[in-house]
């Protein structure tokens, strides 16, 4: 549902059904709307059912990589030799995206109940659910929804009356957008500087505290109680277009559109459908001019590619983009794509945990190159530069922060060539950015 | 992973191939130890060997058949069939790309239009070697990196600038050191090095240790020393002289870097090498070399004025009684009690251009400190032939009119093997007496005297080496191993790291303490009690080796009865830790599986240290934690030669390896070798350090090398006046120091920089340093006095060279027949035991018998009695003495040092925040500390490491000298002085009191 709007009509309402309705907060209220009947049910079957139930349901990582979320749960040991660890990833950072936050906000126990039933789905004693250090409000809910889990008999030593224990500690970011990166985020769990750790050896086989590690995203566990209860056929029926692509997704919409907000629609949901429909389109008289579909990180879409993509994963990638985190950042004919990209850019810049090379000096090098652009002062070799940059800043570090930075520059000087030539030959008027800090 | 040496697991992968070269690579290797295994170089800025692979410089990305990235070498495992390409174009080019933007905010003016790169420089050289051109500072968009710069720091400086980010630095400060003063701070291009949490070094905890100045490579970290003393560093690579840390008992393994004759800077060995240090130091011998330059050096023989050769006999005109061997100086007792500057505020040490220093012409380092001009008054210059004719002269005619018995000389535990063994012959053979000893009196001699009783031994069992390899459960009583023995102490924090459980027997907190999972924090001299309550708690508990008694030991029953009134409560009652820590202690020590043991002068010290031992050692055999690698016994030796000194029959009751002076089989073996009458040698041990200068014994001529008893003896008052009264003293040694203040003559020696000879460390290693430089003025080896002096007297003496007195030494010490320079010329040394030329030498000892007639260890009983003084209304609190991180002994090298003096320029005295209160006494406030036997004002330092009611004053200064109030009573067995406990009372000095 459109929160702060009405549902639409073409909407396909799972995760988003309470959004709004408070009393869907509390333990009572979300009993009374059917929870913590999926964690029964599920309590009473093997793990591995479990598992493969969400196997079934296609349900896919929706924190931007897409990788289906039963496979990797799947890839925990089977045979229990050391602690395993669930890692609930709600340090939701990135530029344009704000769906785990509404999550978060009105159906806490629909959260918690999902990591409960993944906890136990991947055997882990401790689940420790990771929220951005800026959510203060969300974390006060979760907090709040926490207690009551734990008061109700949810949580603790005998998690539903099972006799299994269940555990789940909410651990606070201090603000670094990288910490939404698995491996930082368990570096920062640990107490370290949240930098990303090489990969192998992989979370499922080293991961907190050197233990066996799922990491979820808010959406992916908030959408396993629905699995359980309405079966993996179900879920996996839930698909527009590519079978791959299963179940709703939410979307954040931001920019120049007439009704922001967080919109769920089912998967392979035609992306200029969303924007003129259910959005109400970008302003009168304007037209729309590009958009990215998933978050800040992923290539910038031109208006055709943007009216022909289908809202999945394929889709996406078929445009030449990622669906990512399904933070759509929509503009119009006003905006100045060099300046748009430079704030990217900027944003990447001020993020990078600096361990890389390439990610340290490049991100903040770009930035400089598209200033000194904005500023009338670039010249024609910059865009090779940018280019340059770009290639060196892609597929060569650890975690995929600098990739995240190249894309945008890459997608914006290949589509919005023009823009750039205009501050280079000076016939757009520059406009100075103070120098970042 | 050692280059061309695959370790045991060793497995061939014949399928994976590197530049299409077949390779094998062990187990788990990377492709880049695959790689160096085979030969083969991949650029590497942020991996360093054995430091935690980072990944993050990138430089090291290679092709790999089939994977659509790049991969970094030193992150990625190598795999069957995998075929890797190191200088791919697509690799080249992004190696490129990180040398460009490591460039772009990189000071490389000099490197445009193919200048050259900056010696020792690995990044510059990567630069130059893939041609990447930096852009011209003017034109660049990013800006100079920063970061925090040690501004005035007497040893280690930062040119952020330089920096590269490859957080070697960080890493080999907190994973190599353990101390973790280092850390990337901010993020983005902001990120930088960062010192502590606000730049100040000293309030991170930093040590000094010079760790970042070795693992940084483009000199962005660099010590500050050689810059000082010959500004810009030259450009070509200078000599590199392997040699050994002249320091403590670890045996650090040290290069020298000659320039000019002068040692310009001090590094160490790769840390993939087989050293004892493994490629770390400590601040002491990274930093603390400067005293072999320090213009104190004396240059040329020394004679007191009033010696007058007559004829052809040399003969005394001065003064005599009470003036014969004064001088313009206060005795060590009236500086004691003078009023002095308080010591400089702590945690901000002392910064360089506050020093009155910096004689660049003279190169001399400091006007301060050390020797005051005006103690050189009372001498003239001499030849070598004048002096060694006085002091020939002199020795033979104390000899002639006193007998042997007015005989003796103290040797160096500072001077190499060859020196102390040709000392100890001249002594032996040429005046037929036994009185020989050296400083090991003052530190492990009843660590000795219970090791012989109980195992006939006198040397660790074990090696460092498995500490941190091997062991599960580490016990440490009365050693400050981090301060005293930092590289030690630091693969013990690594041990600890990796998961040993730590015990800790002390009485102050100290680093290793506040690590500790136990620290047992008893009263100081109760240490019996604690160790009896252990064996009493293991025995209650079942918990002894029963197997290893049996087979291995005898006499159980005595210690079994004599630790029966120990109960752990009993032990609380007297040590004052609780009993259940006592328990807990006594249960991990006797499980271990495998436990170390390491004690140092925290238990030797004492009046019953003697007991204190041998305690210890029941325990340790009782458990069965001897013999096994992993299980070592471990008393740290304290100099780096103390080993080697007492191997070579410095003490006065054996030959070299420990051959008993009594034994006539002996003096015949000796007498024939050192071509005398069998009859010329004495049979009778000799008298002991702390015999020797006590009033009353019969000593008249004494001959030092290389020490300084008038410091490091208890209650100095009395040593002093008594080396006043004898009748002929020559001292050899590198500085006037304040016992060579009363020589007759004073010889200068070398340091060990400037001569060739072995060193015995701690684990018993025996190494080889050479020699780098010359010896200033006309100052001589040691080696080459003693065999001068020892034609003189009439004992022919041929050595051509310290060889030449090696292949002596393996003659007749069947444990070193082994041992030549050929065999040590490589890094690692001989551990002895070497027994024939083909033994590789000994690691560990007692697998399967100790070293006693029947191959038993025997088991004596020990019961506590109370420490020598014990604190009353009129003396309150209990002394402790012993050494700082930064200073060494009697302070004759350390405190010539300009960085190590820095970091503490000053007497001090900690005592506890508490007490200090109830005395109204701040930090830094001069207080008069009186025993009952004398005085000295201090400034005090208020810390939390010491107990209440204790107190510790390092014994370095003498100025303070800690050692005026020690009292000189005497352990029964080895005549150790009970250095660690004496009672005094302190008393603030009037505020406004300044010299």
């Amino acid at each position: 549902m459109g929160y702060p709007h009405q549902p639409h009509l073409k909407e396909t309402v799972v995760l988003s059904q309470y959004f709004g309705d408070a009393e869907a907060r509390t333990y009572d209220g979300w009993v009374k709307r059917g929870g913590y009947q999926a964690l029964e049910k599920a309590l009473a079957m093997e793990p591995a059912q479990v598992i493969e139930i969400v196997k079934q349901s296609g349900l896919r990582g929706r924190g931007g990589a897409g990788f289906p979320a039963g496979v990797k749960w799947s890839f925990m040991p089977k045979e229990k030799k050391k602690p395993h660890y669930l890692c609930c990833n709600a340090d939701e950072s990135e530029p344009g995206t704000f769906k785990d936050r509404e999550i978060m906000r009105w159906t806490p126990h629909g959260l918690i109940e999902g990591c409960a039933i993944a906890q136990y789905a991947i055997q882990a004693e401790v689940t420790y659910i990771y929220v951005r250090g800026e959510f203060t409000e969300p974390l006060r809910i979760m907090e709040g929804a926490l207690a009551e889990a734990y008061r109700h008999g949810v949580l603790g030593p005998n998690a539903m009356g099972t006799g299994k224990r269940l555990d789940m500690y909410l651990h606070r970011g201090a603000g670094a957008y990288i910490c939404g990166e698995e491996t930082a985020l368990m570096s920062s769990i640990e107490g370290r500087r949240g930098n990303p750790r090489i990969r192998p050896p992989f979370p499922a086989a080293y991961g907190v505290f050197g233990m066996p590690t799922t990491i979820n995203n808010v959406e992916t566990l908030a959408s396993v109680p629905h699995i359980i209860n309405r079966g993996g056929a179900w879920y996996k029926s839930l698909s527009l277009s590519h079978p791959k692509s299963t179940g709703t997704k939410l979307f954040s919409v931001c920019g120049n559109v007439k009704r922001p907000g967080n919109y769920e629609v089912t998967m392979g949901f035609p992306l200029g459908e969303l924007i003129d429909e259910l959005c109400g389109g970008v302003p009168d008289g304007r037209t729309l001019k590009a958009c990215i579909p998933g978050g800040s990180s992923v290539p910038i879409l031109n208006r055709e590619e943007s009216e022909s993509c289908k809202l999945d994963y394929e889709g996406c990638v078929e445009q030449g983009t990622m669906l990512g985190s399904g933070g759509l950042i929509v503009f119009d004919d006003s905006a100045d794509m060099v300046y748009q990209i430079m704030r990217l850019a900027r944003f990447y810049a001020h993020e990078s945990c600096a361990q890389c090379t390439q990610c340290r000096e490049g991100t903040a090098w770009t930035v400089r190159i598209l200033q000194r652009i904005l500023a009338g002062q670039g010249e024609a070799k910059d865009l090779d530069l940018l280019l340059d940059l770009s290639e060196q800043m892609t597929g060569k570090t650890i975690c995929v922060l600098s990739d995240s930075c190249a894309a945008p520059v890459v997608s914006g000087i290949k589509k919005f060539r023009g823009e750039f030539e205009a501050y280079i030959n000076g016939t757009r008027r520059p406009r100075p950015v103070l120098v970042h800090a | 992973m050692h280059l061309g040496c695959p370790p045991a697991n060793f497995q061939p992968m014949p399928s994976a191939t590197i530049n299409g070269r077949t390779i094998t690579a062990p187990d788990g290797a990377t492709i880049l130890d695959a790689a160096r295994g085979a030969g083969v170089e991949i650029p590497t800025l942020c991996w360093y060997p054995k430091l935690p692979i980072a990944g993050n410089c990138r430089i090291c990305v290679v092709s790999v058949d089939g994977q659509a990235k790049l991969l970094p070498a030193c992150a990625t495992k190598i795999t069957e069939d995998m075929r890797v390409t190191t200088e791919s174009p697509e690799a080249v080019a992004a190696r490129r790309g990180v040398l460009k933007m490591l460039l772009e905010r990189y000071p490389a003016d000099h490197l445009i239009n193919g200048g050259r790169a900056r010696p020792n420089n690995q990044f510059e050289d990567y630069v130059v070697r893939y041609g990447v051109q930096p852009t011209p500072v003017g034109q660049r968009l990013p800006l100079l990196r920063r970061g925090d710069e040690r501004p005035g720091d007497p040893m280690i400086s930062h040119d952020m600038t330089r920096c590269i980010l490859c957080t070697r630095c960080v890493r080999a400060c907190e994973d190599i050191q353990v101390v973790g003063v280092l850390d990337v701070g901010y993020r983005g291009e902001q990120a930088q090095i960062i010192v502590g949490a606000d730049g100040d070094p000293d309030k991170a905890a930093c040590t000094w240790c010079g760790e970042c100045v070795r693992v940084c490579p483009t000199g962005a970290i660099f010590e500050v020393l050689p810059q000082q003393r010959f500004g810009e560093i030259p450009v070509t690579a200078e000599p590199v002289v392997q040699s050994v840390c002249p320091y403590c008992g670890v045996g650090c393994r040290i290069e020298l870097h000659v320039e000019d004759d002068e040692v310009l800077r001090v590094t160490s060995p790769s840390i993939e090498l087989d050293t004892p240090n493994q490629g770390s130091t400590c601040v002491k011998g990274r930093f603390g070399y400067d005293y072999v330059q320090h213009r104190d050096r004396l240059t040329a023989p020394l004679i007191r004025r009033g010696w007058v050769k007559r004829g052809t006999r040399w003969v005394w005109t001065g003064p005599n009684g009470a003036d014969r061997r004064a001088g313009p100086w206060r005795s060590i007792e009236a500086e004691g009690h003078e009023l002095k500057h308080p010591a400089p505020p702590r945690a901000t040490g002392k910064r360089l251009r506050d020093l009155p220093l910096l004689d660049r012409v003279t190169m001399d380092i400091r006007e301060r400190a050390a020797t005051p001009p005006d103690w050189y008054q009372p001498f003239r210059q001499a030849t070598w032939d004048e002096a060694l004719e006085l002091v020939a002269q002199e020795m033979s005619r104390v000899h002639a009119e006193h007998g042997p018995e007015a005989m003796a000389v103290f040797q160096s535990a500072k001077c190499t093997n060859e020196e102390n063994y040709l000392l100890q012959r001249l002594i032996r053979a040429r005046f037929g007496t036994n009185n020989v000893d050296h400083c090991t009196r003052l530190c492990h001699s009843t660590s000795v005297s219970a090791m012989q009783a109980a195992l006939n031994t006198a040397a660790a069992s074990g090696s460092m080496r498995e500490v941190e390899e091997a062991c599960d459960v580490i016990f440490i009583a009365g050693a400050n191993t981090t301060e005293t023995h930092p590289v030690f102490g630091a693969s013990l924090k690594r041990a600890h790291k990796r998961g040993a459980f730590l015990i800790v027997a002390d009485p102050r907190r100290i680093e290793l303490a506040r690590l500790a999972d136990i620290h047992l924090q008893m009263q100081p001299g109760t240490d019996v009690a604690l160790f009896n309550a252990m064996l009493h708690h293991i025995l209650a508990q079942g918990l002894e080796n029963r197997e290893f008694i049996a087979q291995r030991t005898k006499s159980f029953d005595a210690v079994k009865q004599a630790v029966a009134p120990y109960p752990p409560e009993r032990a609380e009652a007297i040590t004052g830790v609780p009993a259940a820590l006592i328990r807990q202690a006594a249960e991990r020590y006797a499980k271990g599986p495998n436990t170390t043991t390491l004690w140092a002068m925290g238990l030797t010290q004492h009046l019953t240290g003697h007991d204190m031992v041998t305690s210890l050692l029941n325990l340790i055999l009782a458990t069965g934690m001897i013999g096994r690698w992993g299980a070592a016994m471990m008393p740290v030796r304290g100099q780096n030669n103390v080993q080697g000194a007492s191997d070579m029959g410095a003490i006065p009751f054996v030959y070299p390896d420990y051959q008993s002076v009594s034994d006539p089989a002996m003096r015949e073996k000796f007498a024939r070798v050192w071509g005398v009458e069998p009859e010329r040698m004495s049979l009778t041990p000799g008298l002991k350090v702390t015999e020797m200068t006590q009033e009353g014994s019969p000593i008249r001529a004494l001959y030092i090398m290389g020490e300084n008893p008038i410091i490091s003896d208890p209650d100095i008052a009395h040593a002093e006046a008594w080396f006043r009264s004898i009748e002929f003293l020559a001292v050899q040694d590198l500085f006037l120091t304040e016992t060579a203040r009363y020589a007759d003559v004073v010889l200068p020696g070398a340091s060990f920089a400037e001569k060739t000879g072995t060193f015995v460390n701690t684990e018993r290693r025996i190494q080889l340093a050479h020699q780098a430089i010359h010896p200033p003025g006309t100052a001589r080896a040691d080696w080459e006095i003693i065999v001068d002096l020892s034609n003189r007297l009439g004992l022919p003496t041929t050595f051509p060279s310290p060889e030449a007195v090696m292949e002596e030494i393996r003659q007749v010490a069947p444990a070193w027949a082994g041992v030549s320079y050929q065999r040590l010329k490589n890094l690692a040394g001989l551990q002895y035991p070497v027994p024939s030329d083909d033994h590789p030498g000994t690691a560990f000892l007692f697998d399967d018998r100790f070293p006693t007639p029947d191959g038993k260890a025997t088991f004596h009983p020990a019961q506590y009695t109370d420490p020598a003084e014990l604190p009353d209304q009129e003396y309150p609190f209990v002394m402790n003495t012993g050494r700082q991180l930064y200073h060494w002994h009697t302070g004759t090298m350390s405190r010539r040092s300009n960085g190590l003096d820095a970091r503490e320029p000053t007497a001090i005295v900690e005592i506890h925040p508490d007490d200090a209160a109830e005395l109204g006494i701040t930090d830094g406030d001069l207080v008069r500390l009186t025993s009952r036997r004398n005085a000295v004002v201090i400034s005090a330092r208020v810390s939390d490491r010491v107990a209440r009611r204790q107190i510790f004053v390092p014994f370095h200064f003498r100025e303070a000298a800690a050692n005026l109030l020690t009292s000189p009573v005497l352990e029964p067995h080895a005549k150790m002085p009970a250095l660690k406990v004496c009672a005094v009372r302190i008393e603030p000095v009037a505020v406004g009191a300044t010299v």
